[in-house]
């Protein structure tokens, strides 16, 4: 090849580089590398779902059910409408009327198709077809805005869409995984709250136990202070209203209440390990919003100083088996517990310890 | 240099050959294998101490009274339901 060939070849390359750039092809077929690597990624969605979908089936049909079919499409598609927020008078009793009715329309439909099994394979259910009902909605999300992009032609949506999806299969892997605790009713790292809870109940000398709202309060005596402990109802898959019956419990103490502790599972931040405790002050409780408020409104009323515990974890630990070390914290979490409450509290104070996230697993 | 081809058209041909194959060992090259976990739970006598780690069965639950202590006849209790990684399995006995 003498050097006129090899520089007609070079100039020729530069030209279909030039040509590429000026009329867009370029961004094209770059578009189209991307739309056939998220359609890949969706299809990989899809079979989670069905193989999912299938476990629940599966699940039902050992309980008896002959056409669980018509229970899971009727939940997995079941959408709740948030209140008006641009008028935000009543906006969170509104919402936490919302938030239980939801609660309760679910229970309502899977009590109508198994009424013969009992309530903790009833919440395992709930749960499980929760989790489908979440994938199916990514599922069905990601398709929509593929599909929306591919028609319109607007390679944003795409890019924006292929440069998500690192993100959103990490989801759905981590929504996939936790199933697997939720069909068997292992406990999660989201029990670490009520788990810590659990060591204080082991620890104290029980006086009394109730449940309202789904919800258990425990009465006890520890190192002289009257202790009342809140958490779920155990050991089916539950997170309870501990907000409501904290608020409940602190008005009919008619606020002689001296200290109130709130435990809770955090997703740390990268970087942080798993099952590091942090301490502050607040209420430590990821609801939409009606639980939270309902402590702080009951602390802020009489004064009470408002403390918080929270075990740190990334999503994937918060809602798969809880991992062992999360587990060992939580013997760390009920020392400084028990450190909180003699620092803040002189002997014969009223402390209520709450033990906030899903309770699977853990009894109470 | 021979006069088929130039400095600058070589020195190109070889930056293209490096960084298509750089692209191509990054995209094969296999990411770290997944760790993988089994759950396991923590049985423990209240009146002894003594603990055993086995595998986890459907239905159980922390504070379930599982077993008999081999050592002293005591309730042996479900003490925590955790998952490790596979490697790291505690064996039978006295941890």
């Amino acid at each position: 090849m003498d050097g006129d060939t090899s520089s007609m070849i070079m100039q020729l390359i530069w030209l279909i580089f030039f040509f590429l750039i000026i009329t867009g092809l370029n961004q094209k077929i770059q578009t189209k590398i991307w739309i056939m690597d998220i359609r890949t990624k969706l299809n990989v969605i899809m079979s989670l779902v069905e193989e999912d979908r299938r476990r629940v089936a599966n699940m039902l049909r050992n309980l008896g059910v002959a056409a669980p079919d018509v229970l899971i499409n009727r939940v997995v598609d079941f959408f709740t409408i948030e209140p008006v927020e641009i008028e935000p008078t009543d906006i969170i009793k509104r919402l936490d009327h919302l938030v239980r009715t939801t609660d309760e329309s679910v229970k309502r439909m899977v009590e109508a198709t198994v009424p013969h099994v009992g309530r903790y394979e009833k919440t395992l259910i709930e749960s499980s077809l929760s989790i489908v009902g979440a994938l199916n909605t990514i599922y069905k999300i990601v398709r929509h805005y593929l599909l929306t992009g591919e028609r319109e032609n607007n390679w944003i949506l795409i890019m924006q869409l292929q440069f998500q999806m690192p993100m959103i299969m990490k989801i759905v892997n981590t929504y996939h995984e936790a199933l697997d605790a939720f069909s068997t009713g292992k406990p999660i790292g989201d029990a670490a709250g009520p788990l810590t809870v659990h060591r204080l109940i082991e620890n104290g000398q029980v006086v009394s136990r109730k449940v309202v709202d789904e919800t258990s309060i425990i009465e006890l005596y520890y190192k002289d202070r009257r202790v009342f402990v809140i958490k779920a109802e155990g050991p089916g898959s539950n997170v309870g209203h501990p907000g409501a019956v904290l608020n409940k419990l602190v008005e009919d103490l008619k606020g002689n209440v001296d200290l109130i502790i709130t435990i809770d599972a955090a997703l740390k931040l990268e970087g942080e390990e798993t099952g590091s405790l942090a301490e502050g002050v607040g209420a430590a409780i990821g609801d939409p919003g009606p639980e939270k408020i309902a402590i702080e409104r009951a602390a802020s009323k009489y004064h009470i100083p408002l403390r918080a515990l929270v075990v740190k974890m990334d999503l994937r630990e918060a809602i798969t088996v809880m991992r062992k070390e999360i587990f060992e914290a939580c013997y760390k979490a009920f020392k400084y517990v028990d450190k909180i409450i003699e620092e803040e509290t002189k002997p014969k104070a009223t402390v209520i310890v709450a033990g906030i996230g899903n309770t699977m697993g853990v009894p109470g | 240099m021979p006069d088929g081809i130039d400095v600058y058209s070589l020195f190109l041909i070889i930056a293209v050959i490096l960084l298509i194959a750089y692209l191509l060992i990054d995209t094969f090259t296999k990411k770290p294998k997944k760790k993988e976990y089994v759950t396991r739970e923590l049985l423990k006598c209240a009146k002894c101490g003594f603990s055993v780690e086995k595998e986890f069965e459907p239905g159980d639950f922390i504070g379930l009274v599982k077993d008999k202590c081999p050592k002293c006849g005591g309730e042996l209790r479900v003490e925590g339901i955790y998952s490790v990684e596979k490697e790291k399995i505690l064996k039978p006995g006295n941890p």
